[in-house]
Formats: C-alpha cells, structure tokens, sequence
C-alpha cells in the first residue's frame, strides 16, 4: 500500500490543476492580497488573517482535486485494473485518502512560510502548531466532497464541478475578501458555509481566541453530510462499474 | 482434490445477464494449469464477459467461478492472477517504469523489471509517459503490467489488437516463453488463425455459450466442411444420409452437401451414379467459422 500512496504522490505532483490551485495560486494571491491591505486591522493582523485564509484555499484545492482524481482513475479503466492486482479495495481507498491528506499539506505549509518568512507574520509556537493541525485536519470535510463528486459524476464533469464548488465555496466563505466586507445578507449566508467554519477556527486561534463552539459543531455536521454523500457516490460507482 | 492440483480455471454453469440481454448462458469449462487456451468468438458473443466471470469482476447470476480452488477474487489478492481487460487500465502522468514498478510491488515475487520490458519488447519506452504511447505500443505496455507480478494464470483479452504485423509476432515470443514456464493462459481473440497457430486448445463461443472446445484440428474438422455440389433432379432427401454430410442445401437444380469427408461423400454419389457436374469446393476457414457462431447449429456434442 505505501507504493501505492507513493505512485499516487508522484501523479499527484506531477498535476497541473494540482500545483496551479493547490500551490501557486494560493501563494501567489496571499502576496497580492496583503499588498492591496484588503483585511481588517493593522498590517500584520492582515497579514495573520490573509495568511490563513489562503492556506486554507490551498486546503480546499488540494482536497477537491484529489476527489476529480478519482472520477479521472474510473474514466481511465484504473479502478477496474486495479481490481486485477492484490491490491484490496480498501487499501486503494484509504490509498487515496492518504494521497489526499498529504496533498494537502505542501500548499498550506507554502502559505504560512510565505507568512513567516515574506510578510513577517509572528505567532507563539503553540498557535503555529494549532493552525497548521486545525488547516490539515479541517480539509477532511472538503476531501470527501471531493471525492464524492468524483464518484458520483465522471471525468470531465466531476474535475468541473470540483472546481466550481472549491471557488464559490472559497469566495462565499470569505477566504478570498473578508466577510466583514460583504453585504449583509451574503454575510449571514457565508457563516454557514464550511469554508467559512475551516477557515474560522484558524482565524480565532491565530488571534488568540479559542476555536468557536459553534464553527466547531456547523463543522462537524457538514463532516457527516459530506462523508455520507462520497459513501452514496462510492456505492453508485460501484454499481456501475 | 487438494487445492494445489486443482485447475488452473473452472467454470461451472455460469451465467450471466445484462438487462434483457444473456451475455454468458451456462458456460461451464476447465482449464487445467500449463494449457494455453484460445477464447474464439465474434463482437458480442461473451469472451469478454465470461473473462469478467472468471476474474471475480463480474458476479455471476448463477454458477459458480474458481480459479486454482478457490473464489477469484482471493485468486487475485494472492498474487495468482495477471489480466489485460480488453480496454482502459492505463493511468497518466507516470512513465511506463514507474507504472510497472509499482504493479510489481502489489505481487508477493513478481519479475525483474528489465525481463518484463524485453518480454513486452518496450525496453526503450521505459522512461516515456504512459499518456503518450500509441495505441500499439500502449497495448504492450498494458500486456506488460499483466505479467509482470509473475502470475499462474495470465488472461489477456484481445491481446493483439493494436498491434502491427512485427508487433504481433514479438509479442507472441514472448508468450511463447511463457508457455514455455509453464504458466496457464487465456486469451481471447477473433481470429480462427491466431487461435490456430497461438494456442494448445480453443474454445470457441457465439452468443454466450460454447460452440466447440477442443484443439484447432479437432475444431477445424468441425467448422472446415468442404462443400461438394451436383446437379440434380427429383428426390434429394437421400443426399443428407450419405456419408460424410453434415448440410443439404438445395438452390434451384444444384445440392450443396457440406461434408467432412468429401472422399466418401463422393464415392457414394459415384455409387449411387449421381455424379452430375461435380463441384468440390475446399473449405473456407473463416466462413465456416462465421457460419458456425451465427447460426443455430448445435454442434458441441461432436467435439466433445
Ligand atoms: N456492461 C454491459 N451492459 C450491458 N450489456 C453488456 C455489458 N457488457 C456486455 N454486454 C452485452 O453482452 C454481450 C456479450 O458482450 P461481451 O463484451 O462479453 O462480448 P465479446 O465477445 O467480448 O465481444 P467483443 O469481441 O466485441 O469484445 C453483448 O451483447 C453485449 O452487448
Ligand atoms: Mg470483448
């Protein structure tokens, strides 16, 4: 199984829609975003909250793209073929889901070294390391959207509707401008957004609060939702071939 | 039976449907291990479903599938399996090295990589993208990753068919060498020729069941019936009795006796002083192989 996640990594990498979203764009905008002075407070709160919320659209890529992955493999006869080597179904599953986790992880460390490093962000070692858990372990949620549209549609439409999702979900969630700019029937829709909830409990730890109970819970329901959509969609597909 | 001298492939009654269409209807066969067996057959007649069967990628409606004793799908988890499904199974972004080390690393003793590439005859696309071969050198790439784990049993389905003349030739030395170890293999093809020439045994199939099974002259002796025709008047019921007539087929004044042994077919005619403008028309193999998995002739019995 490790060179099964080992030959995912290298497809992985070698991905343009994976490196242009998941890694180059989010860093790319973090840089712009702070020089426009879009976010509130002063310019090293900005560079704070700009600093998540674009690590976290990096999350959100990397997460959404492993999922249109998986509508690629079935396209391509892969999940068949594989079904022709020793390798388990579940291996190939929790395979994919390892890929997915640790394809995360180079955009958001990319951001906050851009944030250390570029924009002169200083935290406490414990907020640093309470991010950088709460941003990896909060894309679970959008994994399995992802995976679940990669499932349930194919190819083509699946890496469309993954795209789709990831930007309006990064937009109405305020991850690309701060809600506190939106108007105020956008804003109230943007706090139930997931996007919004991830990138929430980064936020308020980075200022020192702590993760809000109820970015917590909104969360974990859209957790359960989404897990029980890929599972629809995982069963579908293997319905249908 | 103990499990290790169990066949290589048994099929018992299998059957299976897709929607209102009977792709394998009760195809029960063995393959004992060593034996290299052609799966014959037109577009549709159900190789490619009864390859599914038999790989644990289809469940069957009823019948049962074991390969080596034991349920398929354990067959394959054990490493004892090596298939080429007729299409897809090719993934981007990786180069074929990468590709057939990692197919590899999934079986217990798998073979040395660079034995693979020249067993496929692609040494030198070892470092290309899989997602930029062409369709023949694609297909060798995919034959490749159903041997490389070393398995028992190979299936391949419609190996040859994107392969050039050269290509084709290479590629059935390297199953010679197989063979050659032993190794038990399924192929499915259209070809009666390649079947012929490739193979211990053939298993011919029309419309999901098994037409004929047995080597390619018994096959041959089957589907090969020379046609002697003559003219005739009156009464021609008695022809179908003669020696040797397997078809009457009466077309304005001429009887077309379709016979597997035109020597006593004609002697009898002699015999019986019907030799009227006699016509004796060596078999076409491959008309007499559409004939005979289009039409209803039940003709299994006579191989058997
Ligand atoms: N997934 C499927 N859904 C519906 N019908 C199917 C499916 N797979 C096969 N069939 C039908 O089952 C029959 C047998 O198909 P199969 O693919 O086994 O034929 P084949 O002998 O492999 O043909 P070919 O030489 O064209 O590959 C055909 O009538 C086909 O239309
Ligand atoms: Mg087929």
């Amino acid at each position: 199984m490790l060179g099964y996640i080992r030959f995912e990594l290298i497809r992985t990498a070698r991905d343009g829609g994976y490196v242009v979203f998941g890694l180059i764009m989010p860093v790319v905008m973090y840089l712009v975003f702070t020089d426009l002075g879009l976010a509130p407070g002063d310019e090293h709160d900005a560079a704070i909250y700009t600093m998540v919320s674009m690590a976290a659209y990096g999350g959100l890529g990397a997460a959404f793209n492993n999922g249109s992955g998986i509508a690629e493999d079935r396209a391509a006869g892969w999940l068949r073929r594989l079904r022709l080597t020793p390798l388990t179904p579940a291996q190939v599953i929790a395979g994919k889901v390892v890929t997915g986790a640790v394809g995360v992880v180079p955009g958001i460390a990319a951001v906050l070294l851009t944030g250390a490093l570029v924009n002169h962000v200083t935290l406490t070692p414990g907020r640093w390391l309470a991010i950088v858990v709460l941003l990896w372990a909060g894309t679970i949620p959008f994994s399995l959207l992802g995976l679940g549209n990669g499932y349930r549609l194919t190819g083509q439409s699946a890496a469309m509707a993954n795209l789709m999702t990831m930007l309006v979900l990064s937009i109405v969630g305020g991850l690309w401008v701060p809600v506190s700019g939106f108007p105020s029937w956008l804003r109230a829709l943007a706090e139930w957004t997931p996007s919004n909830g991830y990138a929430s409990l980064s936020w308020h730890v980075a200022f020192g609060a702590a993760p809000g109970a109820r970015e917590i819970a909104m969360l974990t329901v859209w957790l359960v939702v989404f897990g029980l959509y890929a599972m629809y969609g995982y069963r579908r597909a293997g319905r249908t071939g | 039976m103990r499990s290790d001298e169990s066949p290589a492939v048994l099929l018992s009654s299998v059957t299976r449907n897709f929607g209102p269409v009977r792709a394998v209807d009760r195809i029960t066969l063995t393959i004992p291990r060593g034996q290299t067996v052609a799966l014959l057959g037109p577009n549709g007649a159900g190789k490619s479903t009864t390859i599914g069967l038999l790989l644990g990628l289809l469940a069957p409606d009823s019948g049962r599938a074991a390969l080596f004793g034991r349920d398929p799908v354990q067959a394959v988890r054990q490493g004892l399996v090596g298939a080429m499904p007729q299409e897809g199974g090719l993934i981007g972004r990786v180069t074929v090295r990468e590709l057939l080390s990692f197919v590899a690393g999934t079986y217990p003793a798998p073979l040395p990589l660079d034995r693979v590439l020249r067993l496929a005859q692609i040494t030198q696309l070892r470092d290309r993208r899989v997602d930029r071969l062409s369709g023949g050198q694609a297909q060798r790439v995919r034959f490749a990753t159903a041997v490389v784990g070393d398995p028992d049993l190979v299936v391949l389905d419609e190996p040859t068919a994107a392969l050039d003349v050269t290509a084709r030739r290479e590629f059935w030395d390297g199953m010679r060498d197989l063979a050659g170890q032993g190794k038990t293999i399924l192929f499915s093809t259209h070809y009666l020729d390649e079947a012929d020439e490739r193979s211990d045994r053939v298993i011919v199939v029309g419309r999901g069941r098994v037409i004929a099974d047995g080597t390619s002259d018994e096959i041959k002796r089957v589907v090969a019936l020379t046609t002697v025709s003559v003219t005739v008047t009156g009464e021609t019921a008695w022809l179908s009795a003669l020696p040797g007539v397997r078809h009457l087929d009466i077309r304005g004044d001429r009887a077309h006796l379709r016979s597997a042994d035109p020597d006593a077919t004609v002697m009898a005619l002699a015999q019986a002083g019907a030799v009227r403008n006699l016509e004796v028309t060596p078999a076409d193999l491959e008309d007499a192989f559409v004939a005979l998995t289009t039409e209803d002739a039940p003709i299994a019995e006579e191989t058997m």
